[in-house]
């Protein structure tokens, strides 16, 4: 309650541009990403008070954000899934980015991501993107610390294994570290 | 010569520099003269690397218009009201909290006004007044769906016209497994909530609406997402994951 740290609202507009890429990495859609970062800035204002001045607003934010992702695909389960082949390929196509081997990079990483389970994508965002702590990603996603590591790791296996077949050169994995 | 041994999340955590000083200074000594342990380092490395690279430069991407103007009203409506403050919110600070890190829970009964709520613990079903329905034995049909049923299946029960969707089946906080379904009787809709534990399915949650034009209002989704997230409910299972679940 101090009057120095600015309130949530005011921290809102602000943290917009970091909110909506948090957004779209987690449903790679952006009219869906806009969607939700409007109604997780709805629900912070109305659970403001839950916000203790002296945590971390990012992750408070990625928290109410993340569950309502997590809400949305709980109720478009019901729905059936062909939503989500639409929106897949509405994802990330940067337009600065004019080395057409970099693009071209980029979209054997984003489309491994893609393949990515929802519950390793989400980890490796939020430490790889929003680079948060091991600590603080355990508490967006209300998990122990130990989960976010084991799953961290397993989806950066995942992940190189994925792009790796991509880019046609075999990286020698350690198989007994139980990739998949 | 010893050779150290470190494991993936331990390789992980120096790359991410989450290790304390001795732990880095170990594995950097071994990383001198060992070179698996270097390629299994470059796994951790690189996808950090590769991960930030496709994604970091989403955040100079311009905010639309219409999402900056609408969060920009949503913050300065919010500021308005703070300025006069307001008595009328309703607190529910007095009720027991089992968990302190869920300061915000009691928030998902606000959205309510509208539906007439029953919580509670106990067998499946819920003899409430108001809808006067759901006797023993619909409550064991339904009991045997939330068992069997996969999710998106619509169970006629009995011959009493009442229909069971089952909505979702994922796992609670504690692991134990919930489902997510809604009973569409003749005059009302009920959307609950159940988890099972030692074999039997017991509600957290029930919200019966009268029926009107045959859906619930929104508030009563709301309400039930709200609650679902304050029970930390993981994502919705596959049907795989579900049928896997369930015949354990």
């Amino acid at each position: 309650m101090t009057s120095a740290s600015p309130s949530v609202p005011e921290r809102l507009v602000a943290f917009l541009p970091n909110l909506r890429r948090f957004a779209i990495s987690l449903c790679r859609s952006r009219e869906l990403a806009d969607d939700l970062v409007q109604a997780a800035c709805e629900r912070a204002i109305l659970a403001a008070d839950s916000f203790a001045p002296d945590s971390r607003f990012d992750a408070w934010m990625f928290r109410i954000l993340r569950n309502l992702w997590i809400d949305h695909l709980r109720r478009q389960k019901t729905a059936g899934p062909h939503q989500e082949l639409d929106e897949a390929r509405d994802l990330v196509v940067p337009s600065g980015e004019s080395a057409a081997h970099a693009r071209m990079d980029l979209a054997f990483v984003l489309d491994a991501l893609q393949k990515l389970p929802e519950e390793q994508r989400e980890v490796l965002v939020l430490v790889c993107v929003e680079e948060l702590s091991y600590k603080d990603a355990a508490e967006v996603l209300s998990i122990p610390i130990g989960t976010v590591m084991s799953r961290l790791a397993r989806a950066r296996k995942n992940l190189i294994e994925l792009t790796g077949i991509s880019f046609g050169e075999k990286r020698s994995l350690d198989k007994k570290g139980g990739v998949l | 010569m010893t050779k150290q041994n470190f494991d993936d999340e331990t390789l992980m955590a120096f790359a991410d520099g989450e290790l304390d000083e001795a732990e880095t200074l170990a594995i950097e000594e071994a990383l001198a003269t060992d070179d698996a342990l270097a390629e299994r380092l470059a796994v951790f490395m690189d996808s950090r690397q590769m991960v930030g690279d496709a994604l970091k430069p989403l955040i100079d991407e311009p905010v639309p218009d219409a999402l900056l103007a609408s969060v920009r009203k949503i913050a300065e409506d919010a500021q308005k009201k703070t300025a006069t403050p307001q008595e009328n919110v309703v607190a529910f600070h007095s009720r027991p909290q089992a968990d302190a890190s869920l300061r915000a829970k009691p928030r998902w009964l606000v959205p309510l006004a509208a539906s007439v709520v029953a919580l509670m613990s106990g067998v499946v079903g819920f003899s409430i007044g108001q809808s006067g329905s759901a006797s023993n034995e619909s409550a064991a049909a339904i009991a045997t769906a939330l068992d069997r049923e996969p999710s998106g299946q619509d169970v006629p029960l009995g011959a009493t016209g009442s229909v069971l969707r089952l909505v979702s089946t994922f796992q609670a906080e504690g692991g134990e497994l919930c489902r997510e379904y809604e009973l569409r009787e003749a005059g009302s809709r009920t959307l609950a909530v159940a988890c099972r534990m030692d074999d039997a399915w017991t509600t957290r949650l029930a919200l019966t609406t009268p029926v009107s034009e045959g859906y619930a209002p929104a508030s009563s989704q709301e309400t039930v997402d709200s609650y679902l997230a304050t029970i930390q409910a993981g994502a919705p299972l596959s049907s795989d994951e579900e049928k896997q679940a369930l015949n354990r």
